[in-house]
């Protein structure tokens, strides 16, 4: 019996799920994507979508190909590229979970042969990227109601990074005190540690020959 | 009254009586010559039973120091004897028979060296003895320990009294002194000996109880008016825990009291004496009973509850600090002593030296040495409790309790009932000697019946044997609207 | 009695760790919870940002102090494929040992803080005992106790000592050994069964749906692994099955959790078992530090707009790193620096689960999620 999910397997899946997004037009983007380290290039799915659409695909991803499980929700902001300033990236994966089959009260079995494994049931990576334009307030519609994992990441995503998520409801600070100051959101690229901008830290590797640039400015 | 070497008592009283006659006898108030005498012996019979009580506490807290360490050690108890002998990685503990005064100890290691050599358990792999991990301390691993109860107490001593700023502050001051002082009262009617004890009446048991149940009134008092939550939640639960231990652990009681025919602890004593048995072979079940029970009234794992320390941090003593604390910690060992003393004077005979009959030169070992050896024995039981076993929840030890103590208490009393009324040979006043044989051998059986585990393939087969839990599928997300 | 809030935290014996778990109770019946967590945040994720891909491994051990050698070897194949490194058999075993090792270390932890939780302390000392040998292990290969820094992009930083095979075939079948005892002291134990079964119940799909993975999945009888669903290493090579639980119909509860972990540390130590048997050029040859049987050359920086991320079976769960790289002119920086944190989202979910159970048994469903404030707060 195999001992993992075979590449080809892998690879047949994600083909099959990037012909059926093709459904959506231009709006949505997919493609097969490989890792590139480790002993096996394992394929995954990449899917580059407009905000506005992303959630009729979550619910599409979540309800025609048992995608169910949201493993991360993450934002990065790149002030440098006007277009897209902020971008959102979420990773999700299905791993085929069902409540296991029951019988006489007991759960039956819980071996999977996973040569026979096909279809929805085949266990898939998908990284979702959406982008959006700079601008003081960015934000993306939530998925947190579809998978309530989502929830707490989208609420990490906006305390750190700053975008914020339409429709989540008890949006909160959870990683920074409950009394930061509106809009402070420290993984935005103006907040800037000391090695910020040196190519070559070891020449001053603790920085204290050199000052950040905003010092004097902010205390 | 049987005899013991050590009349205390007696002593006293003599030396009590020479100094009243020679002072108040000369003087003109030579009237009141006995009545000074008297009061001189209880006076120094109380500092004596009350102090070798405290003193011999320490020896308490060093047990349980030294026992749980053993226990907690993966061979458990065995190690510190084992390596007497057999040793770590083939260093024989120092070789310490080798140090014995006048060498009588030399052939026995050679021996022993011998036998190690071929028949020893050391392992040759390093790296298998290495992991073994064991930490032998020698001989002395007895010592060390014993004085830090004596620097925990001079801690205690010097850290400040502080009481909360919203603490009803009466209250919280006087809860202490209420758990402290009745627990030091239950050892007014405790005796150590026939000739030892600080006072004797005639409902001695009957007092003891009651002092006994003043304490979770106390402890109430400190849960409540500390202000704090977690207090307040450990002193319901103390109090909703002892009401619910208090009622089997009377009826155990009075099925002693009624097996033995006196409200005084003495007078049962001496009935275990006279009539031949220990009561622990009349009462198997009862005796187990007044152990658990006693187990949850001074709370101690696994009927912890009031100071489960996973969920209420220390309970209902959370707010005290400094010699209050240090007070009420001392008051539960002495009142888990008390416990270990009880058991000893109820169900193995007080003072009563095993085969005392048979064995004459036994008697001349003073009895307080009996009641204490019998106690500290009873002792091991809650430690070894303590490290084997895990906390039950509330409703679990409630319904414990209220479901099996008490109708199993309530059978206990029939059973010494019916034992004391027509089993009791009242002309002989012994018991006959088939009777503790039957009822121990077949409470045994009974015990080791029911301790058979399960069958693994039918608890396979049930949902959950233990489950107990009535509530339904706990629904995340559903509480919030 | 009225309701009313608790605040268990952020330094209160249940929470392992800094965090608040506020409750609210009427009487003994828990209403109500509430999560605060942020209280050790130290900004990993930006630390990360001015750190080259070499420094950063030393941050990632200090993600979890229970597991710091799984979270590295996240980050590590995160970091593989942004740099687009392939790394030598040898070190893919040697990666393999070390991880479940460390997630051995990890489960006694968990064990040895859950007998505690649950009123027990023999248990928690017998299972920190045998945490040394895992660390004694662990420290053989990494050079420390606690944070090991074992892993390089591209390899692992030292070969097996050599004895290493020795000592660790010893320890683990010592170990095997030893579990039984564990069983003995908490499978025997009628209170233990009590205080743990029937309460904490959680079903496979509504914790998938919450985020939730892992051990905690696999105990509610979903047999997910993130080590065969989305494979990695070595692990097609060796003989090991996923250790999942059968649980009741109304899902998996603390005793439940309780059993796959302790079996997934058998499979752990078989795994490294059979590992150490099947290791290419054998366990018991040596090579420098630096020698391409262990260690790959890998590029420092990463090419323009490349990204990485790697999903990794950490022992409580699904973690995750997302490494964007920064190109040729942000130096050997990443440029964005993402964790996935299993435990930051399944406390929330444990917190939940809470509801309708009693206080005390606040302390035995916490525990058995088996939580972890440092990868949480990050």
């Amino acid at each position: 019996m195999a001992k993992e999910v075979s590449a080809k397997q892998a690879l047949s899946a994600a083909k099959e799920i990037v012909k059926d997004v093709s459904d959506f037009g231009d709006a949505v983007n997919a493609e097969v994507r490989h890792h590139t380290g480790g002993r096996r290039k394992n394929a995954y799915v990449y899917i580059e979508v407009v905000a506005s659409e992303w959630r009729e695909l979550a619910l599409w991803l979540k309800n025609s190909k048992g995608v169910d499980y949201c493993s991360m929700v993450t934002g990065i902001h790149w002030p440098e590229n006007a277009d897209a300033a902020w971008q959102v990236v979420v990773h999700l994966l299905r791993t085929g979970v069902t409540n296991p089959q029951i019988v006489k009260k007991r759960v039956h079995e819980t071996k999977v042969d996973i040569a026979a494994l096909s279809g929805n049931s085949v266990p898939m990576e998908f990284e979702i990227s959406m982008t959006v334009p700079d601008t003081r307030e960015p934000s993306v519609p939530s998925v947190a109601d579809i998978w309530v994992g989502a929830d707490w990441n989208e609420k990490e995503t906006w305390d750190l990074v700053g975008s914020d998520f339409a429709g989540h409801v008890g949006m909160r600070r959870v990683l920074l005190p409950h009394d930061s100051p509106t809009g402070y959101h420290p993984l935005q690229k103006q907040h800037k540690l000391r090695y910020h901008d040196f190519n070559e830290m070891y020449d001053d590797p603790q920085g204290f020959g050199r000052k950040p640039e905003d010092s004097g400015r902010v205390k | 009254m049987t005899d013991d070497i050590l009349d205390m008592r007696g002593w006293v009283r003599a030396a009590m009586d020479f100094v009243s006659e020679n002072t108040i006898g000369m003087s003109r108030h030579w009237e009141y010559t006995d009545s000074v005498a008297w009061f001189l012996t209880e006076f120094i019979m109380c500092v004596m039973v009350f102090g070798g009580i405290m003193t011999t506490l320490l020896v308490l807290l060093w047990m349980e120091r030294k026992l749980l360490g053993r226990f907690m050690d993966r061979r458990g108890a065995r190690t510190s004897l084992r390596s007497l002998w057999v040793g770590e990685n083939g260093v024989t503990a120092g070789e310490w028979w080798n140090q014995l005064p006048f060498g009588p100890g030399v052939p026995g290691g050679m021996v022993n060296k011998l036998l190690n050599e071929f028949a020893g358990n050391d392992h040759e792999l390093e790296a298998v003895s290495r992991v073994q991990n064991r930490s032998y301390h020698g001989v002395w691993w007895l010592l060390p320990g014993f004085f830090q109860n004596l620097a925990d107490g001079m801690k205690f001593l010097t850290k400040e009294h502080m009481v909360p700023e919203k603490a009803d502050r009466f209250v919280f001051e006087i809860a202490p002194f209420l758990i402290i002082a009745t627990t030091v009262m239950c050892f007014t009617f405790i005796p150590l000996g026939p000739h030892f004890y600080s006072n004797n009446s005639e409902m001695s048991i009957l007092f003891l109880m009651a002092v006994f149940s003043v304490a979770p009134l106390g402890v109430f008092f400190a849960g409540w008016s500390s202000n704090n939550k977690y207090t307040l939640l450990g002193g319901i639960r103390s109090a909703a825990q002892l009401t619910a231990y208090e009622i089997p652990l009377l009826v155990i009681v009075l099925s002693v009291v009624v097996l033995s025919g006196s409200f005084n602890v003495i007078e049962v004593i001496e009935f275990q004496a006279d009539s031949g048995v220990w009561n622990i072979f009349l009462l198997p079940m009862g005796s187990v009973l007044f152990l658990v029970v006693m187990v949850a009234e001074v709370e101690r794992i696994p009927f912890d509850m009031p100071e489960a320390e996973a969920e209420l941090v220390e309970g209902w003593w959370t707010e005290y600090g400094g010699m209050r604390w240090g007070l009420m910690f001392a008051s539960e060992y002495l009142r888990t002593y008390a416990a270990c003393l009880l058991f000893a004077h109820f169900f193995l005979g007080g003072w009563e030296a095993p085969f005392e009959d048979t064995l004459p030169l036994i008697g001349l070992v003073p009895h307080i040495l009996w009641v204490f050896l019998k106690a500290w024995f009873m002792f091991i039981f809650f430690v070894w409790f303590r490290a084997a076993l895990h906390r039950v929840r509330t409703d679990q030890i409630l319904e414990f309790g209220w479901r099996w103590l008490l109708p199993l208490s309530l059978v206990n009393l029939v059973m010494a009932t019916v034992l004391r009324l027509w089993v009791y040979d009242g002309v002989n006043e012994e018991w006959p000697i088939l009777v503790p044989i039957l009822i121990t051998s077949i409470s045994l059986a009974l015990f080791i019946l029911l301790s058979i585990d399960e069958d693994p393939e039918a608890l396979e087969a049930q949902t959950r044997p233990f489950s107990v839990q009535t509530v339904d599928v706990a629904s995340p997300g559903q509480h919030r609207k | 009695m009225a309701e009313m809030w608790i605040s268990m935290g952020p330094q209160h014996p249940m929470t392992h760790g800094l965090w608040t778990l506020k409750v609210k109770v009427d009487g003994e019946t828990v209403v109500d919870t509430e999560p605060d967590l942020g209280y050790i945040h130290r900004g990993v994720e930006k630390i990360c940002e001015a750190r080259d891909f070499t420094q950063i491994t030393t941050y990632c051990d200090r993600l979890c102090y229970a597991s710091a050698n799984t979270w590295s070897h996240a980050y590590i194949y995160a970091a593989e494929d942004l740099l687009e490194v392939e790394v030598p058999e040898r070190a893919e075993y040697i990666r393999m040992v070390a991880i479940e090792l460390q997630r051995i270390a990890s489960h006694l932890m968990w064990l040895g803080a859950y007998c505690p939780d649950v009123g027990n302390l023999t248990g928690m000392v017998w299972c920190l005992r045998e945490r040394e040998m895992m660390m004694d292990l662990l420290q053989e290969l990494g050079g420390s106790r606690m944070h090991y820094n074992f892993p390089r992009v591209g390899g692992v930083k030292r070969d097996l000592p050599i004895g290493f095979a020795l000592r660790c075939r010893a320890k683990l079948k010592l170990f095997l050994d030893r579990i039984q005892e564990y069983e003995a002291i908490l499978d025997e134990s009628t209170i233990f069964l009590v205080r743990t079964q029937g309460v904490g119940y959680a079903k496979a799909e509504e914790m998938i749906n919450h985020g939730v993975s892992g051990p905690n999945v696999r105990a509610a009888g979903h047999n997910y692994d993130v080590r065969w669903a989305h494979p990695y290493s070595v692990y097609d090579e060796l003989d090991w099955e996923p250790s999942v639980e059968r649980p009741s119909i109304k899902g998996s509860d603390c005793y439940d959790r309780y059993r796959v972990r302790v079996e997934e540390m058998r499979q752990s130590a078989l795994m490294i078992l059979d590992g150490l048997d099947k290791m290419p050029g054998g366990a018991d040859t040596y090579h420098e530090p630096g020698d391409p049987a262990i260690l790959a050359k890998a590029p420092a920086r990463a090419a323009e707009g490349q990204t990485g991320y790697h999903h990794f079976e950490d022992s409580r769960g699904e973690s995750m790193f997302y490494l964007a790289g920064g190109g040729e002119g942000r130096g050997k920086h990443p440029y964005r620096v993402s964790i996935r944190s299993p435990m930051f989202i399944t406390i929330p979910y444990a917190a939940k689960c809470m509801i309708g159970y009693k206080i005390a048994d606040i302390p035995a469903i916490m525990g058995s999620f088996d939580p972890c404030i440092g990868e949480t707060d990050r």
